[in-house]
């Protein structure tokens, strides 16, 4: 399993096509982010709309990516949520960590 | 008329005007009922408005971005069938339309033999789906025991359910209960399976390695390789009784509950890389009860047929 990656400007940005609930997805997650990180971009976008549902171990490894531009004063910022992500994210208050790229 | 004398009922979306002649000569000759569109408005007027047991789609009609089609039609209708019909599709491209929902891909020109055996098949599975649906409303009590190794949960990725989706098709759990429910069970899974049984610590999340990965993901698979760990076993045991529906989860592990943490209460926005499955778990049924310092999690979830009764 691949997510998609694009680089516009100073930003990378990736297109979640799953679920994020699985070591598999996890490890797509990972590798997108690994490539972009690599490219130097300490901006990164994740556009979770292709995901249903997202769960502990998903959101493991979205702080995880968190943490690495966090370190080096870089930002992790989420596409527009909706439906059940949504409620996960704001019932887990990562909304008010993660900011949305309007 | 019974179940398995109805004819499919089938929405072709075709840009081709030829194609939509041949196609529907073809359903008229086996007497099965359709409606065709030609536009990418009318096809989402048709959507919207009537239900068909296959969506017939081609893929290159102009305006229309079928992955996206696929994904909003199969979360209205989880069950849809949808082929897809494509000039010329890559290997890449017929993944990505499986992936993303089609039931199958026809090439053109289309093979109608071919065709008509997909459409049987689709047919041949609806009716037992609408068998299952008719029994399910009469079942009074059901209880499914299954038994996974940690290599088992592994490569199964998820637990199945299926008592979910007889309950969703009848009605008993909507939409976003079953999606709940699922995930419910999928965290305390997770929960059984890496600090149950392979006795993973959460803290080995927060210590990075250098490639991006971490000593958690690390050391589980190391103990995914060890039998001693491995072969362990996770119970999952399964009971609805009309009303309620209890899915107790149990592993073999020394539990992973330290008494100190509340399970219950929702963890406040620090950038911990774990320690949310519980609060995922509690949030999304009813009741969570832990047992044996939660080497057994029971998760109950009332049905609709409850707030019914």
């Amino acid at each position: 399993m691949d997510f998609p990656t694009e680089i516009v400007g100073d930003k990378g940005y990736i297109r979640i096509t799953s679920d994020l609930d699985t070591e598999v997805a996890g490890e797509a997650l990972r590798a997108a982010f690994n490539d972009i990180y690599e490219q130097g971009k300490r901006t990164i976008v994740l556009d979770l709309s292709g995901a249903q549902i997202i769960n502990s171990y998903g959101i493991g490894k979205v702080l995880m990516c968190y943490k690495r531009l966090k370190a080096e004063n870089g930002v992790l910022m989420v596409k527009p949520l909706n439906g059940f992500v949504k409620e996960t994210f704001e019932l887990l208050m990562l909304d008010k960590l993660l900011p949305e790229e309007k | 008329m019974s179940v398995a004398s109805i004819p499919p009922s089938i929405l072709l979306a075709d840009g081709d005007a030829q194609s939509r002649t041949m196609f529907g000569d073809f359903f008229e000759r086996r007497g099965w009922v359709y409606e065709v569109v030609a536009e990418l408005e009318l096809l989402n007027n048709a959507l919207e408005n009537s239900c068909y047991d296959i969506v017939i789609a081609d893929v290159a009609m102009p305006g229309l971005d079928s992955l996206g089609l696929f994904k909003e039609i199969l979360q209205k209708r989880p069950t849809q069938a949808i082929i897809a019909v494509s000039e010329q599709a890559s290997y890449d491209e017929a993944l990505n339309y499986f992936r993303n929902g089609a039931t199958d891909l026809l090439a053109r020109p289309i093979d109608f033999p071919w065709l008509e055996r997909v459409v049987q098949q689709i047919m041949c599975a609806h009716r037992q789906d609408e068998r299952e649906r008719l029994v399910c409303k009469f079942v009074t009590h059901e209880r499914t025991e299954m038994v996974f190794s940690c290599r088992d949960i592994v490569e199964l990725d998820t637990v199945p359910l299926p008592i979910v989706s007889r309950l969703q098709a009848i009605g008993a759990l909507d939409q976003s209960a079953a999606l709940k429910v699922r995930l419910a069970v999928q965290e305390a899974v997770l929960n059984g399976l890496e600090h149950g049984n392979l006795e993973l610590e959460s803290s080995w999340k927060e210590e990075l390695e250098d490639d991006g990965g971490d000593r958690f993901s690390t050391v589980r698979r190391e103990r995914l390789s060890d039998p001693s760990y491995a072969e362990r076993l996770l119970v999952v045991a399964i009971q609805y009784d009309g009303v309620m529906l209890e899915i107790s989860i149990k592993d073999q592990g020394q539990g992973f509950l330290n008494l100190s943490t509340d399970p219950h209460q929702v963890i406040a926005a620090d950038v911990a890389c774990s320690g949310r499955g519980l609060a995922l778990m509690s949030s999304a049924v009813d009741e969570v009860f832990f047992y044996n310092n939660g080497s057994e999690v029971r998760l109950r979830k009332a049905t609709n047929n409850a707030r019914r009764a």
